[in-house]
C-alpha cells in the first residue's frame, strides 16, 4: 500500500462503496480499506449466524436455528423505494446486475394505539375503512394534487390556489383539501414516511414529493413500494465495491487504520501500522474520525412519543434466514433513557421471540464539508426506512469532493453484452 | 446464431492471481490473448454471455464472470458466488502453489454457491517444460474432494488449446443436468432484476 492514490476510502458501508465506485468509474485511482474483515460496516448483513451472536456477546446459537450460514442479518432496518434514488443509482451504474430483488409484501405503521396497514395500492387506500365516503373523495383529490406536484412548475400547483412552494406548509395543504386528523396521520406517516409530526409546519414540497415517490414506487412492481435484495442489504455495498474494483479500485480488508495524516491542514495520506498510503483526498464514515464529527442529540420526551416505531420482517424467502424463521427489526428514534421500553408496542406485535438483539446507534454528522481539508465524511445512517437520504448524502459528498455531478455516461456497463 | 431463448447459466472463475482467469475470460469473450497484465484492457468488463448449442435444438447460454482482480488483496465479495451454476477452479500448471491453495477456493464455492457444479482447469499448458502439476496430482485432488469435481481440463490461453473444448463440455454438462433446484426455484420465483422503467431516457440524470 506504499503507493500514491488520488483517493482513499475508509469503511465499506454502503455510502463509502457507492462513492468508491463513482470515483473509480470517473478515472480516479482509489484505495478502499476497512478495519473489518468483511464488507459493509454498519450496512453489512452478518453471516454466519455465529458471528451475529458473537457480535452481541452471546454464546453460539443452538441447533434449532438450522444452518447458520443460511442467515444474513442486517444491522440497519431499511428497504429500497422501487422508484427511489438508490434504484436509479443501481440501474445507472449497472450494479443491478449483481443483485436480485423481491417486492416486500406489505408494511404497517403503528401510531398512537393503532396499527395501520400501508395500503398496497390506490384501490386499497380508497377502500380501507380508515375513511368515510366523503373523506375518500377529498383524499383522492389530494392524491391527484400530490401526484402532479413539481417544485418548479406553477401550473402543477393549480389544485390549490395561492400555493407557494417556499411558504405553504403541509398542514395548510391538508386544510385546503379538508382532510381529517386520521387521514392526515395516515398520509404523513404511512405514505410520506415521516417519523414524527414536525413536517406539518414545514413547506409542503418535501412531503408532496415523498407521497409521489411512494405512489410511483407502488406503480413499479405492485404490492408494496419497497424492494429488498435477496441475501440481505449487505449485498448492496458489495455490488458497488465490485463496480469500483472492475474500474481499477484496490481493496484491502482487515486493515487497522491508525491515523489520517494531515499536512498544512490538508489530508496527505492514511497510516496503517508502519505503512503510509499517500493520497489527495480521504472519504470515510464517522467511525474513522471520531474527533471530527458531532453527535446529534434528540431532545428527550417524557409523555407522548414523537417518533414512530417501525417494524420490518424478512424471512428465508429473502434468503436471510433458515427455513421457518423470521427476522424482525423493531426500530425507532430513541426519546427516553429506556429505549427498549419505547419499542414495546412494536415487539408486542410479533409472535414468540427466540432471541432479541438490542442495539443503540448514535447519529453523527461531520463538522466540516471537506472542501477545506480534503477529508469527506459521510453522515450516519438515519432512521428513515429507506435509502433516499443515503443517496442524497452520497451525491453531495461526490459533488464536494470532485466539484462535479457524477457523469453516468462514464459507466460502460453494457460492454459485456453489446460492444465487444 | 439461433435465436432460441435460453436462460443464462452463471459460471464463475476462481483461483489465485496470475493463473490466467482474465486470460480465459478474454479467450471466451473475444478469443484473444495478451501477454502483459495490462489491467486497463479489461476495465469495466466482468461478465460475458455466449450461447453454446448442445444439439440442434438446445442451447445453453454461458455467462462467464471474472473476479475483476479483487482477489489480489481482499476477499472477493460473496455476491460473486451467488446464483452461480458452475465454478471453474483455475490454477497454473507451472505453479504448485496455485494448485495447492485450491482447496480454500473450493471451500468458498461450496459455502457461497452450494449448488454450483465445479470444474478444474490447469492453465498455461503451453509451458511444456515447466509443468509441475501432474495428471496424477489432479486426480488425487478430485478424489480428495469426494468427486465434487465434474470435469478436469488442461488449457492454454496463449495458444487457445483446450479452451473452447472446455467451455463446450461445461455447457453440455450444465444443459444435461436438469438440476434438482426446484425448491430454490420456487423460492426465487418472484424475485427479479430491476430494470429502467419504460420510456425513461437511459441517461436521465438523477441529481
Ligand atoms: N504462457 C502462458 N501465459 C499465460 C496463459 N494464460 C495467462 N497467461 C499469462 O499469465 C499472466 C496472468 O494472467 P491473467 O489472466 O491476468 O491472470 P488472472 O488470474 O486474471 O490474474 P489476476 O486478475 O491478477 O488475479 C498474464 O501475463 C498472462 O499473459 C497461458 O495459457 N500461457
Ligand atoms: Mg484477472
Amino acid at each position: 500500500m506504499d503507493e500514491e492514490y488520488d483517493c482513499i476510502v475508509l469503511g465499506t458501508g454502503l455510502k463509502e462503496c457507492i462513492i468508491s465506485g463513482m470515483l473509480s468509474v470517473s478515472g480516479k485511482k482509489v484505495l478502499h480499506m476497512d478495519r473489518n474483515k468483511y464488507y459493509g460496516g454498519e450496512s453489512a448483513s452478518i453471516t454466519p449466524l455465529e458471528d451475529l451472536f458473537t457480535k452481541f456477546g452471546l454464546p453460539p446459537p443452538d441447533e434449532s436455528y438450522g444452518r447458520t450460514r443460511d442467515w444474513n442479518v442486517d444491522l440497519i432496518p431499511k428497504f429500497l423505494m422501487a422508484n427511489g434514488q438508490l434504484v436509479k443509482l443501481l440501474i445507472h451504474t449497472g450494479v443491478t446486475r449483481y443483485l436480485e430483488f423481491k417486492s416486500v409484501e406489505g408494511s404497517y405503521v403503528y401510531k398512537g394505539t393503532k396499527i395501520a396497514k400501508v395500503p398496497a395500492d390506490e384501490k386499497e387506500a380508497l377502500t380501507s375503512d380508515l375513511m368515510g365516503m366523503f373523506e375518500k373523495r377529498r383524499f383522492k383529490n389530494f392524491l391527484m394534487f400530490a401526484q402532479d406536484y413539481k417544485d418548479e412548475d406553477p401550473s402543477s400547483w393549480k389544485g390549490m390556489p395561492g400555493f407557494d412552494p417556499k411558504n405553504t406548509t403541509m398542514s395548510a395543504v391538508f386544510a385546503h383539501f379538508n382532510l381529517d386528523k386520521n387521514t392526515i396521520d395516515f398520509t404523513g406517516h404511512a405514505l410520506a414516511l415521516h417519523r414524527d409530526d414536525t413536517y406539518l409546519s414545514k413547506p409542503a414540497g418535501d412531503s408532496l414529493k415523498r407521497i409521489k415517490l411512494y405512489s410511483d414506487s407502488l406503480a413499479r412492481y405492485g404490492k408494496s413500494p419497497y424492494l429488498y435484495p435477496l441475501y440481505g442489504l449487505g449485498e448492496l455495498p458489495q455490488g458497488f465495491a465490485r463496480l469500483s474494483a472492475i474500474y481499477g479500485g484496490t481493496y484491502m480488508l482487515d486493515k487497522p487504520i491508525d491515523e489520517i495524516v494531515f499536512e498544512g491542514g490538508k489530508v496527505i495520506g492514511v497510516k496503517s501500522g508502519e505503512e503510509i498510503a499517500k493520497c489527495k483526498q480521504v472519504y470515510c464514515d464517522p467511525s474513522y474520525v471520531q474527533d471530527k464529527v458531532k453527535k446529534i442529540i434528540i431532545p428527550q420526551k417524557q409523555v407522548n412519543r414523537n417518533s414512530d416505531i417501525y417494524v420490518s420482517l424478512v424471512s428465508y424467502t429473502h434468503q436471510v434466514a433458515a427455513k421457518g424463521w423470521f427476522i424482525a427489526i423493531v426500530s425507532t428514534t430513541v426519546e427516553t433513557d429506556k429505549p427498549e421500553a419505547e419499542i414495546k408496542a412494536g415487539l408486542d406485535l410479533l409472535g414468540p421471540i427466540k432471541q432479541k438483539f438490542v442495539t443503540l446507534s448514535d447519529i453523527y454528522k461531520p463538522d466540516t464539508d471537506g472542501t477545506e481539508n480534503n477529508l469527506f465524511i459521510s453522515e450516519s445512517y438515519d432512521a428513515t426506512s429507506h435509502f433516499e437520504t443515503t443517496c442524497l448524502d452520497v451525491l453531495s459528498i461526490y459533488r464536494r469532493g470532485t466539484g462535479d455531478d457524477f457523469d453516468f455516461s462514464k459507466v460502460t456497463h453494457n460492454l459485456g453484452e453489446e460492444e465487444v | 446464431m439461433a435465436s432460441v431463448k435460453v436462460p443464462e447459466q452463471k459460471v464463475i472463475l476462481c483461483g489465485e492471481y496470475g493463473v490466467g482467469k482474465t486470460s480465459l475470460f478474454r479467450r471466451f469473450a473475444t478469443n484473444t490473448f495478451v501477454t502483459s497484465t495490462d489491467r486497463k484492457s479489461t476495465l469495466g468488463l466482468d461478465h460475458y454471455e455466449k450461447v453454446y448449442m448442445t444439439d440442434e435444438h438446445q442451447g445453453v447460454k454461458l455467462q462467464l464472470w471474472d473476479t475483476g482482480g479483487m482477489e489480489r488483496v481482499a476477499s472477493i465479495t460473496s455476491s460473486y458466488y451467488k446464483f452461480a451454476e458452475a465454478a471453474i477452479l483455475v490454477f497454473s500448471l507451472d505453479s504448485p502453489d496455485s494448485f495447492n491453495i485450491l482447496s480454500q477456493h473450493l471451500l468458498d464455492i461450496v459455502t457461497y454457491a452450494e449448488n454450483a457444479k465445479i470444474f478444474l482447469c490447469g492453465n498455461k499448458y503451453d509451458l511444456k517444460n515447466q509443468i509441475h502439476v501432474t495428471d496424477a496430482d489432479m486426480e488425487t485432488f478430485c478424489e480428495q474432494c469426494h468427486n465434487l469435481i465434474s470435469g478436469t481440463y488442461k488449457t492454454s490461453c496463449k495458444t487457445g488449446q483446450g479452451v473452447e473444448e472446455m467451455f463446450i463440455d461445461i455447457s453440455k454438462q450444465l444443459g444435461e443436468a436438469n438440476r434438482s433446484r426446484k425448491e430454490l426455484d420456487s423460492l426465487n420465483k418472484n424475485s427479479f432484476k430491476i430494470t429502467p422503467p419504460e420510456g425513461e431516457p437511459e441517461d436521465s440524470c438523477i441529481c
